[in-house]
């Protein structure tokens, strides 16, 4: 408590040590209500501009998140570029298929063809190698839909990165969700490894030695 | 090829493609009773039914994955005794040696040619 608040309640000590109580009168009243007044004034005063202060940063700060949200796009990401992704994926999936079934369906006409007519087994491999090389143009059409989703991709983790940034963010521990948690179970325990990134981690020479 | 090539042979895989792909190399190999399921439920299902001479299984399938079929063939008196390969891109060291001590008569890693399967369907039935 300041200085200043100690000198008031000095005055209002005296003022009641001074008077009383059968002489105390409305003027008495109101003149100890305004020593009163006063004596608590700086007090709020004080307790006003650090609540001031506080409020002013709190404000700031969500100003500043607000701001940060806003450049998140979170809405744009959630509605249209993660399901813009989504389906170039699935594109690139169903592509991917038909062209290898379409292959297969190639080499299994050669397999089966009757070779005892030279002519008509040349023409028929001929039709069918033309088909193959058709249906390996896939590849540059899903290699533009994969360069969209890698696009996407950079995008959200440079936004992302930048809202972690900006709000200081700690990870936390765990999984964000039951669901999240119960794959991440699954994978652990079936060894759901996938597939390695630059080629199998175990070689298949390795893996006959472990099968003399 | 001493293989007795007369003999049903299940492939377990949630791809049609890698299915057809299977399916066709066995048949260049001499195989014609081929059947076909999509995970280790639906083949344990047919396991069940009819008595196959190999299973020729992917690992990575809903619900029911190659590694808990290997498990449940091995732990069931009539089919424990079925030979079991595994086809799969599951290449860490940890999940061939699962795999062994799980009873799997061979391991392939994806992706694998037509030379590769028939060397290891030799070595499963001795030849």
């Amino acid at each position: 408590m300041s200085r200043t608040n100690t000198e008031h309640f000095t005055a209002i000590y005296d003022f009641l040590q001074n008077k009383r109580a059968d002489e105390t009168t409305l003027a008495d009243v109101l003149e100890l209500a305004e020593i009163s007044a006063r004596s608590m004034q700086r007090f709020y005063e004080d307790m006003d501009s650090a609540v001031y202060r506080e409020l002013r940063e709190i404000a700031g700060y969500i100003e500043s998140l607000k701001r940060e949200i806003g450049a998140l796009k979170a809405n744009e990401i959630k509605t249209s570029r993660i399901p813009a992704a989504g389906q170039e994926l699935s594109a690139v999936c169903k592509a991917t298929e038909a062209a290898t079934n379409t292959i297969m369906e190639c080499a299994e006409a050669v397999m089966a063809a009757d070779s005892r007519e030279p002519a008509a087994y040349k023409a028929l491999i001929e039709e069918q190698m033309m088909i193959i090389f058709e249906a390996c143009s896939f590849q540059d059409i899903t290699g533009q839909r994969i360069s969209k989703v890698v696009e996407t991709l950079q995008l959200i983790d440079e936004r992302v990165s930048r809202f972690a940034k900006a709000i200081a963010a700690r990870e936390n521990s765990g999984h964000s969700s039951e669901a999240e948690s119960a794959r991440e179970e699954r994978k652990r325990r079936l060894l759901l490894n996938g597939p390695q990134l630059n080629g199998p981690e175990t070689s298949q020479s390795e893996v006959d030695a472990m099968f003399p | 090829m001493a293989v007795d090539l007369t003999m049903p042979v299940l492939v377990v895989d949630d791809y049609n493609t890698m299915i057809r792909i299977i399916r066709n190399l066995l048949k260049q190999i001499g195989f014609q009773d081929i059947d076909d399921a999509a995970d280790g439920t639906a083949a344990l299902g047919k396991m069940r039914e009819k008595r196959y001479g190999l299973v020729i299984s992917d690992w990575n399938m809903e619900p029911m994955t190659g590694y808990e079929l290997l498990k449940e063939v091995r732990l069931d008196p009539g089919l424990s005794k079925t030979p079991f390969i595994m086809v799969t891109a599951e290449s860490k060291t940890e999940n061939v040696i699962a795999a062994k001590k799980a009873g799997v008569n061979n391991y392939i890693v994806k992706p694998f040619n037509a030379q590769t399967l028939q060397s290891k369907i030799e070595a499963v039935f001795g030849d």
